[in-house]
């Protein structure tokens, strides 16, 4: 409890500014709102007042999404009156307040960053001045992160603090400047955003995640590098194209991918660093962020995935091309999960955890490209599984294999990070952690070969599987 | 007498009953020029999709040196180029070249590249990214791309669209050449003056042949209904 008091508001800042930092890094591109394309063709483009014009959609927005954040914190406040002292009621208050006023002030920085145009870099240098900031005060490494306020805000029922009261006053400022600049907003992102979003939703609700990504990336204006940081000079055919254009793709990735995968690699090791503490569920948290950051690792197959036309021009089997593409994959996911393993050290130094963490990298590499190699090949679940035969089936069963599909892939990558609880088990028991890492890590280079076979020989077995349902078609 | 290389034998593709191909029988015979021409929706690109075994038929066969379309003997002697280039995000027009040489076996330096991408008008942008190009400039990636690889038949969509003048002189001179070098080329285009330089010109009305033979730049614009 005295933990909680003296360190608990920094925390609860330091998610209020993972929010916020959201918020503004939106408004650099052109959000929060996001027009339908007519709107922007003849609404903006109409000689009337911009101004009046926006002000009905961004008041929808903020409307709803207040009252979604009110309810959320809401719920945190009435899951927090099970473990803390104060009355029930005051906790859900305490807590709808911080959800809407931190909601609010998000809605408020990506309005006022929209309307005085801000640049998209200095959007992010922001964001992350601010994240860096509550990271620092919540680690005791620095003072006065302004996101705190709200951390006292929410924890009222504990000791009622004055200064919480300034987020609110800061969310209304906020708003009422982005109220007063919507109409300063940019026809270019506006349009831009109008187009993606609606795609962005509608790939969203088929859990088309490669889709989904795709069109954040086309959001956020995150491209290729037209200038690779190193230069891999063209000498003529290469002996290992399918290698040789792996490399070349990583090697013109944006630094905001970069930066993404080892924040990702990060927050995978701190959250296994927690499951080795004792908090188990954190390992499905490290598995889904290791599972997104090999979404991006396996981009130059995913892009073979895009152009059915120029890989079926190929005479070679799809599989043999696409396994060809693991390896670049797990080259780029083994540096992300050792950026992982020295934060996870770094939060516990020891000889011990150096030689857990090192055990656990490779699987950890191989579960997350096992995943995201699925969900890149397997594409987006169907309601009707993507076959007539399948369409048969009742809708019990058809229900359970899209669960399995939407869930098959991050849970691959939470099987990568399974060592580290094999290695707490034995440590528990009095045996050695690393050996017992490193043989759960075999278990997942095993798991990691069958979907590379998967991946190989997967047209064959579709074959095989059509010509057996024919068959019992006729039959 | 040439041997027929592309043998189309009653061959029809539709969308529920909406009929993209009529039944089509045609023979293509190595080294022959042949332009498909028709209006919009007349069937040209699904029958070249067909071809490259992008579609699968409805009825019939399509046999390309005796292997059935779409199979990967068929596809190693087959080059399609789209009328929409299909480039990868993350590769320069160079890197493009070397993959795409690469996965077909070819032994190609990046002298040969640059000859290609000179001839096309490309080689100051060899280092760019195509897909942020202007659509005349994917179209001559899409092209270099698509004779860079071995091939005996190939099937070019909509190829003058999009393209400078220059761009255009330089493609046809290209598909002289390839024809002088006995590759047999099936090019799908509005153009009446690219049908001059053929000798077959194969019209297609909703799905079915309305003329198969010569024909003239008025006779286009009449078949056509331009």
């Amino acid at each position: 409890m005295a933990h909680l008091r003296s360190h608990g508001a920094d925390w609860i800042g330091l998610a209020a500014a993972v929010v916020i930092a959201i918020g503004v890094r939106s408004g650099s591109r052109g959000g929060p709102l996001a027009l339908e394309h007519a709107d922007v063709r003849h609404v903006l483009l109409a000689p009337v007042d911009r101004t009046t014009a926006m002000r009905g959609p961004a008041l929808r927005q903020v409307r709803f999404l207040v009252f979604a954040g009110s309810i959320v914190g809401a719920i945190a406040g009435v899951l927090a009156t099970h473990r803390l002292p104060g009355q029930g009621a005051a906790w859900a208050a305490c807590g709808a307040l911080f959800g809407a006023t931190t909601v609010a002030l998000a809605y408020g920085a990506a309005l006022t960053a929209s309307g005085l145009r801000l640049r998209s870099w200095m959007g992010t240098l922001l964001a992350l001045v601010l994240v860096a900031w509550a990271v620092a005060d919540a680690a005791n490494a620095a003072e006065g992160s302004p996101t705190t306020v709200l951390g006292r805000l929410a924890l009222w029922p504990l000791h009622f603090e004055v200064i919480g009261l300034a987020g609110i006053v800061l969310a209304v400022a906020l708003c009422a400047t982005g109220w007063l600049l919507v109409g300063n907003v940019s026809v270019e992102a506006a349009e831009r955003r109008s187009t993606l979003v609606g795609q962005l939703r509608f790939a969203a609700t088929l859990q088309d995640i490669r889709t989904v990504l795709v069109l954040r990336r086309q959001l956020a204006m995150e491209l290729p590098r037209v200038r690779p940081w190193v230069r891999v000079r063209v000498r003529g055919t290469d002996r290992f194209p399918v290698w040789t254009r792996g490399v070349r793709s990583l090697l013109r990735w944006p630094a905001a991918r970069a930066s993404r995968l080892v924040l990702l690699g990060v927050v995978a090791g701190l959250a296994l660093r927690g499951a080795w503490a004792g908090t188990t569920p954190l390992v499905v948290v490290a598995g889904v962020a290791l599972f997104i950051a090999g979404l991006d690792a396996v981009e130059p197959l995913a892009q073979e995935i895009d152009h059915p036309t120029r890989r079926n021009s190929v005479p070679l089997d799809a599989g043999y091309v696409e396994l060809r593409h693991v390896p670049a994959a797990v080259a780029t996911m083994v540096p992300v999960c050792v950026a992982g393993a020295a934060a996870a050290v770094l939060a516990g130094p020891s000889t011990a955890a150096v030689a857990i963490a090192g055990a656990c990298i490779v699987p950890a590499a191989l579960g997350a490209v096992a995943g995201a190699l699925v969900s890149v090949i397997a594409g987006a679940p169907t309601q009707t599984g993507g076959g007539d035969a399948w369409s048969l089936l009742p809708p019990e069963v058809a229900g359970m294999r899209v669960v399995y599909r939407a869930g098959w892939p991050p849970a691959l990558a939470v099987i990568g990070s399974l060592p580290v609880l094999a290695a707490r088990t034995a440590a528990r028991n009095g045996v050695g952690a690393p050996p017992a890492a490193l043989a759960a890590g075999a278990g997942v280079v095993v798991v990691f070969v069958i979907v590379c076979g998967w991946v190989r020989t997967r047209d064959r077995i579709h074959e095989w599987w059509r010509a057996q349902m024919e068959m019992a078609g006729r039959g | 007498m040439a041997e027929p290389l592309l043998v189309i034998d009653g061959a029809a593709k539709s969308y529920g009953d909406l009929v993209a191909l009529e039944p089509l029988d045609l023979k293509v015979k190595v080294g022959e020029r042949v332009a498909l021409v028709g209006h919009n929706g007349s069937g040209k690109s699904t029958m070249l999709r067909l071809v490259a075994g992008m579609l699968e038929l409805t009825e019939g066969t399509i046999t390309i040196g005796g292997d059935p379309a779409g199979t990967a003997e068929a596809r190693a002697k087959t080059s399609y180029v789209p009328d929409d280039p299909v480039l990868y995000d993350d590769l320069s027009v160079r890197e493009h070249l070397a993959y795409v040489a690469g996965l077909h076996g070819v032994d190609a330096s990046v002298e040969d590249f640059d000859e290609l991408l000179d001839r096309l008008g490309l080689l100051h942008r060899a280092d760019d990214l195509p897909a942020r190009f202007s659509r005349g400039l994917r179209q001559k990636t899409s092209i270099a791309l698509g004779v860079v690889r071995p091939f005996e038949l190939l099937l070019v969509d909509e190829p003058f669209v999009g393209l400078d003048a220059s761009g255009k002189a330089a493609l046809v001179d290209l598909l002289d050449e390839l024809h002088g070098m006995q590759v047999t080329t099936i090019v799908a285009t509005h153009d009446p003056v690219y049908v001059e330089r053929v000798s077959r010109c194969i019209a297609l009305r909703d799905g079915a042949v309305i003329h198969d033979g010569t024909a003239t730049p008025d006779d286009v614009i009449r078949l056509v209904g331009a």
